[in-house]
């Protein structure tokens, strides 16, 4: 990588822009989605890049227009439109498509990353964290933090070299990473676990733990098969406020006829 | 007496909270995204800035898996389970001046489960009305169409702040009002509402289940049930057996992948 020069790209510039993408949903919209925080990402690469003073306006604007993509994930498209913009700058692709770039990863990354980071990482470290504070850890809170900052720092900062390095070749970035399959891998470990977290009930914080007197592994067992109900009313249809405030009502009704 | 005192000390509790559930509600969408606005974290936090961190860590619990999977994805707002976790963990601990029996608990998730709805009619405000920044931000020229840029931005995240701080504003002191009818109540609704308590963790499994998976019986999740089920009742160390649940879905996954 290179180091600062004028007019040139260095790590230094890509770390500021690494940073301002913390805040890329800071102004999220219904009409422009992320259009404003993808803008002030790249707005002091695009100061370096353009000098002249209307072309940065120009360019500025152009990179307000509509964007949506998942957040993480939006910072390979951030690196690959840098190295697009360095190239338009320096006159070596003069006719880079920038918008058309952006256009066409926005989606698939959209997709791909909603999938790995909220369908998967995000219900695992939940699900270990849990598993852990239910047995007795304080520390869970901690974990989970740190297994899912982890990776998503991890990505989040190595996409952003890697998409301008690569000037945003998404097959090249599927190849490194294997998002697919490590989700699939996620949700199988996550499903395991929780069947853990399920088994360990004897287990659980007396908080949590049913006041019902009956032996550990059966405990466990009641605690398996009301889940296998509420499930199959979830495939149903039902929403978790219904659900919860059903509980509720479930509750009430066993409290007055003095099961519990 | 019915109604709560709102004296000097809980009023300062009060904006101190809408302070702090402000800041740590700006991770949910507008900066970073590091999920420290999540239940396990922000209810635990929340808990142990008003004393009460038993109370946080049990609604902390509560409500992680219910909301894990409710996925920010394109234009759709989810339901803000940051709220809820510091709404319900504020309203357990200030409105019983201290440790918050399990009962008062059950009915501060309760009462934050009926405000799910006006949360996230305040959170497609709050995102209706960011389409106005872009306009903001488009009116610059020439140099200063980065630095306008920048405010028209971080307007958004100071907007995101007020609505979260307005909305604890209003919640919890209505909560602690609520739970100072509560503590009145007759002794079968107490009971009711702690067994409410332990039934949540067990919806949020549910609900895990019905997103992960496409069958009411996933192999994987009795597999991870029985190990630890069986194992547990052998060995009473429920650590190791989640990390063999670990293990045993890792193995899992890798021979799917063969089986394909």
């Amino acid at each position: 990588m290179k180091k600062n020069v004028e007019g040139e790209i260095g790590t230094g510039d890509l770390i500021v822009v690494f940073l301002r993408a913390l805040l890329i949903q800071a102004s999220w919209s219904f009409e422009r989605m992320q259009s404003l925080g993808f803008a002030y990402a790249l707005e002091p690469v695009l100061k370096k890049l353009y000098p002249d003073r209307a072309e940065y306006e120009s360019r500025l604007k152009l990179h307000m227009d509509y964007f949506n993509t998942q957040p993480y994930l939006a910072s390979f498209i951030l690196g690959a439109t840098i190295r697009l913009e360095q190239d338009r700058a320096s006159g070596r692709n003069a006719a880079a498509d920038v918008q058309g770039l952006k256009a066409a990863l926005m989606s698939p990354l959209g997709a791909l990353g909603d999938s790995f980071f909220w369908g998967a990482l995000k219900p695992l470290s939940a699900i270990v964290a849990m598993a852990l504070l239910m047995t007795g850890s304080l520390w869970a809170p901690l974990v989970f933090l740190i297994i899912y900052n982890s990776w998503h720092l991890g990505i989040r900062i190595a996409v952003l070299f890697r998409g301008y390095a690569s000037g945003g070749n998404a097959v090249e970035l599927l190849n490194w990473y294997r998002f697919t399959r490590v989700a699939k891998r996620m949700k199988v470990v996550s499903l395991s676990v929780l069947g853990g977290f399920l088994g360990v009930l004897p287990f659980w914080r007396p908080e949590f733990k049913p006041t019902l007197n009956i032996p550990g592994m059966l405990l466990a067992l009641a605690g398996l098969a009301f889940t296998l109900v509420l499930i199959a009313i979830l495939q149903k249809g039902s929403s978790p406020v219904k659900l919860m405030l059903g509980l509720a009502v479930f509750c009430l009704v066993l409290a007055y006829a003095g099961v519990i | 007496m019915i109604m709560p005192v709102f004296d000097t000390h809980m009023i300062l509790a009060l904006v101190g909270t809408a302070i702090a559930g402000g800041i740590i509600g700006l991770d949910r969408t507008a900066v970073g995204q590091f999920m420290i606005s999540q239940p396990i974290v922000a209810g635990p936090l929340t808990g142990w800035m008003l004393g009460d961190a038993e109370a946080g860590i049990v609604i902390g619990a509560a409500l992680e898996l219910i909301w894990v999977l409710d996925m920010p994805i394109g234009s759709f707002v989810p339901a803000n389970s940051t709220i809820s976790a510091v709404s319900a963990t504020a309203i357990a601990a200030l409105g019983n001046n201290g440790h918050a029996p399990l009962p008062v608990i059950g009915f501060s998730l309760l009462l934050t489960t009926c405000m799910v709805p006006i949360t996230m009619l305040a959170d497609s405000v709050v995102r209706k009305l960011n389409s106005r920044l872009w306009y903001i931000a488009a009116s610059g020229s020439g140099e200063h169409t980065g630095r306008l840029l920048a405010r028209a931005h971080f307007f958004g995240i100071a907007s995101f702040f007020l609505k979260s701080f307005a909305l604890y504003l209003m919640l919890i002191p209505a909560g602690i009002a609520a739970i100072a009818v509560f503590l009145h109540f007759p002794e079968y609704i107490h009971r009711a509402m702690s067994f409410f308590v332990k039934l949540l963790p067990l919806l949020g499994a549910a609900l895990i289940v019905r997103n992960l998976s496409i069958k009411i019986f996933d192999i994987f999740l009795l597999a991870g049930f029985m190990t630890a089920a069986i194992l547990g009742q052998v060995f009473h160390a429920p650590m190791l057996v989640l990390i063999l649940t670990i293990i045993g879905g890792l193995l899992g996954a890798r021979y799917l992948e063969e089986e394909r």
